[in-house]
């Protein structure tokens, strides 16, 4: 089989940027490329939003005393926050936007499975985002994000209507997604790409697929009964009407749990691929690696209780709960040890999509070994409700699963745009968000444990103790001041990115020496991905890949034989 | 008969920041270890930590070590090694963790069993939570809000529940925390041994005042805690309902219940400020409701409020407060009326108390 050579496509035919032009072209696309970015500029709209939010949330907590919000418009502040963050950001940023860009291509597929389906996938997304925050700015909601019943049932609070069925709404463009990965993967795999083959990006989209497909209706169903309830007045968990309110907890946390996996696994799969790329070194323990993704998702399903050990819900239950969620660190651990052992003896660049690779390291082990302390029944019923899970989870979701998308934001940046961005504003991009992530969060370990609760306007007050108001002044002006310079580290992200949309190097098809088949093609892809059907090789075996100095990039050595041509 | 003196009365209520024992004998993570289950599980943390500890510094170690050691030259630098997996050493590195794993669980379960078994004979205190505020109800018939007396050296069981939302009863000093769910009791115990206040907060959210529903733990050495008890389950039998600054002081200790959302230095919380009824009571107005209507404020607007509160929602406010319906007898209504009145009296307009 002849294949054609990368460099030979760039410049010669349009990609997919230039394919058809005009507004209708991008809003009417079948396009997983375009429909990608389309996610992407959403998503990283709303991500400013949520940021927005928690800044509100951080400066009123500068001080105490009420500085700026009232307690009403603070819990206001902290619901959008957690919501927007959630719904919007987290759970769909890396499948949906990077997911619907790379997949495909990474697969050696011309688009995914049921085009329309995602097409239609998005606009579901969008209705549902309006829906949420156009309730929640007009009269806001004020329940946090995790609607607990009875006090999201009680009857002032209307805008839980809408916002429950934005949630709903949302739960079927990720349900839809989900489908569509697993059929594609299934389905448009082309000769050479088998299971083990394939990039453990994928394996992770994969695992992904399933919580999404399985979990989320769920959730549908929880939100479907709270409206119920609301309006019809069934008892269901408010016990006023005869319902059980812990029960609502259940519903939720049975979804909300896997979520939390459907935020990780593919970060996961992210920096799986970053590290081998960028240390030129083939990813150790593929397989192990592989079936912890899997692992996980299954586990994921069974640990929802250890969000409830101080609910009142039985001893054997903690119990049980208790000791399924210790197995879910097992299958994290495997991956952070392969992870290590990728480093050795690699040649590793530190450029920015490695710099931001490396943060995860050091975030996600803090995030993984703080959950030992909140997975233990003992020292959990302390911890429950205070800044220590609130910090747990910020490095977890915001330092691992936030960054990682950072992370493949910029290393898929040239293929997805076609450019270049300034490598030293990246470096030092990432250090300021690096610093600032653990100034802000780091403090929050320390609050929780010494005691302060989450989703408190203040602390001081009446009947509040003088001493712990002193000592959580002092840890929330660091995590304020932290948090200011994480949102600068971020502006000037979003400043080099976009200058490089205009003032960027063209980008050569392979900067980073990858070996998976999206860097076989031109950066921006062509329309249809491939000219030719791609050569499936090992795809962590960089040997048969040389630097091209005035290409800036790599290519094929002409002495290898590729894959398949012989 | 004269009135016990303000400082003791007020020692039932916090008008202000309290000072407490959180912080005494702290370590950089944990506040005072205050009640007999702190020791056992500051250590189960201290274990977790230490492991926690030693792991990261291994990941990051080796880590930075490998990015130092390794890191790339040149552009064309290939990797000096070309090792796809080793499988004995990924077996090793399950297995330790997946042991390490079971053994935090079993020591972790075993701690909670503990936190768990309620000693025989605890002292009984019922406990209701509603926003925003903490009840408590002692066997003898004392009542006090968001401020609770304890006996030290012996076992304290309080059975709570919610006449609203859920709420979280957490104790950081004492290491306890249970939820307080309307429709159900729940229970939680503790013994501590050293007097003294400690801080109580809410750790589930329940709204607007969900930061200031706090309480005191007043820890007091045996016999001074019955002679009090006995005391606080008189007190408001023993005031002279003729003397009305003895009324209004009753009505001040009572407005523990009342203020987080009332404030007596004219800010604007869940419910109007005790200063705007002042007025109205003082001045004899009305109070525009969110229906539209007009209501008198007088003796009887306050006995409904108290009773029925959803009968007058004020114009602006939610429908927000609890019905104190069987918890605040004729008389303490009557006091609270007198406390109303007087609030003059016992506050200038930035809530400062006045001297006597």
């Amino acid at each position: 089989m002849t294949t054609l050579h990368p460099t030979s496509l760039a410049g010669s035919t349009t990609n997919y940027l230039t394919h058809s032009r005009g507004v209708l072209s991008w809003v009417f696309t079948l396009d997983h490329k375009r429909i990608g970015i389309m996610y992407l500029i959403s998503i990283l709209g709303s991500f400013l939003l949520g940021g927005i939010f928690a800044l509100l949330v951080r400066t009123e907590l500068l001080l105490p005393g009420e500085q700026f919000l009232t307690q009403d418009q603070y819990n206001k502040a902290f619901t959008l926050h957690g919501a927007i963050m959630v719904f919007l950001v987290i759970v769909p940023s890396i499948p949906a936007a990077l997911g619907n860009f790379v997949l495909p291509i990474m697969l050696g597929a011309k688009d995914v499975a049921f085009p329309r389906l995602n097409l239609g996938s998005y606009y579901l997304w969008v209705i549902g985002a309006v829906m949420a925050v156009m309730a929640m700015l007009n009269g806001g909601v004020d329940t946090g994000w995790t609607f607990y019943a009875p006090y999201s049932t009680e009857e002032m609070r209307e805008g839980v209507i809408w916002v429950a069925l934005a949630v709903f709404i949302l739960g079927f463009s990720s349900v839809f997604t989900g489908m569509n990965f697993i059929v594609t993967i299934h389905r448009l795999r082309p000769p050479g790409m088998t299971w083990f083959r394939m990039p453990l990006f994928l394996w992770s989209l994969y695992a992904t697929a399933i919580i999404q497909v399985l979990a989320t209706p769920v959730l549908g169903i929880t939100v479907l009964l709270l409206i119920v309830e609301r309006v019809m007045r069934i008892g269901i968990f408010d016990p006023a009407l005869g319902g059980d309110p812990v029960l609502f907890q259940h519903f939720f946390w049975f979804y909300s749990h896997p979520a939390v996996y459907i935020m990780i696994l593919p970060s996961m799969g992210i920096i799986s691929e970053l590290i081998s790329i960028h240390s030129r070194k083939h990813i150790f323990g593929y397989k192990f690696i592989a079936f912890s993704s899997v692992a996980i998702a299954i586990f994921s399903f069974l640990v929802w209780g250890h969000h409830m050990f101080t609910s009142g819900q039985s001893a054997l239950m903690n119990a049980v709960f208790s000791a399924i969620t210790f197995s879910v660190a097992i299958p994290s651990a495997v991956k952070v040890f392969n992870w290590l052992a990728t480093l050795y003896k690699g040649s590793i660049a530190l450029n920015t999509p490695m710099l931001y690779s490396l943060s995860y390291l050091f975030i996600f082990a803090i995030g993984g070994l703080t959950g030992l302390f909140l997975g233990t029944l003992s020292t959990d019923v302390h911890l429950h409700d205070t800044y220590f899970v609130v910090a747990h989870f910020h490095y977890v979701m915001m330092g691992s699963a936030l960054l990682a998308f950072i992370a493949g934001i910029h290393h898929w940046w040239p293929k997805m745009t076609g450019r270049m961005y300034n490598e030293t504003l990246g470096r030092i991009g990432c250090l300021i968000v690096f610093v600032g992530f653990n100034l802000t969060f780091f403090p929050q370990f320390i609050l929780g444990s010494k005691g302060m609760p989450r989703r408190y306007h203040d602390y001081t007050g009446p009947g509040w103790s003088e001493e712990l108001t002193s000592l959580f002044h002092i840890l929330h002006a660091l995590s304020t001041i932290g948090s200011y310079l994480m949102a600068a580290g971020f502006f000037l992200t979003a400043y080099y990115l976009i200058h490089s949309l205009f003032k960027g190097e063209r980008a050569p098809a392979n900067p980073w020496g990858g070996r998976s088949l999206e860097w076989q093609c031109s950066s921006p892809p062509p329309h249809d991905n491939f000219a030719k059907a791609p050569t499936v090789g090992d795809c962590y075996d960089f040997t048969p890949l040389e630097y091209v100095p005035e290409e800036k990039g790599y290519r094929w050595r002409e002495d290898v034989p590729r894959p398949g041509s012989g | 008969m004269s009135l016990t003196p303000l400082p003791t009365l007020l020692a039932q209520s916090a008008e202000g920041p309290v000072a407490t024992r959180d912080l005494e004998n702290d370590s950089l993570w944990m506040p005072n270890p205050a009640s007999t289950v702190a020791g056992d599980i500051d250590w189960m943390f201290n274990a977790i930590y230490w492991l926690s500890l030693f792991f990261f510094v291994l990941i990051v170690g080796v880590m930075g070590w490998f990015v130092v050691k390794y890191r790339r030259r040149s552009p064309d630098e290939k990797a000096a090694s070309a090792i796809t997996h080793n499988t004995p050493l990924e077996i090793t590195w399950t297995v330790i963790p997946l042991l390490l794993s079971i053994a935090i669980f079993y020591v972790g379960l075993e701690g909670y069993v503990r936190l768990r078994e309620v000693p025989a004979n605890a002292y009984q205190v019922n406990v209701e939570g509603y926003k925003w505020a903490w009840n408590f109800e002692h066997r003898n018939g004392a009542t006090s809000t968001g401020w609770v007396r304890v006996p030290a050296g012996r076992p304290v069981q309080f059975t709570m529940t919610s006449t609203d939302v859920i709420h979280s009863f957490y104790i950081p000093a004492f290491r306890v925390k249970k939820d307080v769910v309307p429709g159900r009791y729940t229970t939680l115990w503790f013994q501590a041994d050293e007097p003294g206040l400690y801080q109580a907060f809410c750790a589930e959210y329940c709204g607007s005042a969900h930061s200031q529903m706090t309480a005191v733990i007043e820890v007091l050495p045996p016999e001074e805690f019955d002679r009090q008890i006995a005391d606080d389950a008189a007190w408001l039998d023993k005031v002279d309902e003729d003397d009305a600054s003895a009324m209004a002081l009753a009505g001040q200790r009572l407005y523990a219940r009342c203020q987080s959302c009332h404030s007596v230095d004219g800010s604007r919380l869940a419910g109007p400020s005790y200063w705007e009824t002042h007025d109205l009571l003082v001045e004899g107005g009305e109070r525009e409701m969110a229906d539209g209507s007009r209501v008198t404020v007088d003796i009887n607007y306050i006995r409904s409020s108290i009773l029925d509160p959803g009968e007058h929602i004020v114009a602006t406010y939610a429908n927000a407060m609890p019905s104190f319906q069987g918890q605040l007898d004729e008389k303490a209504i009557r006091a609270i009326h007198i406390f109303l009145e007087e609030l003059d009296t016992l506050y200038d307009r930035d809530g400062n108390r006045l001297a006597e």
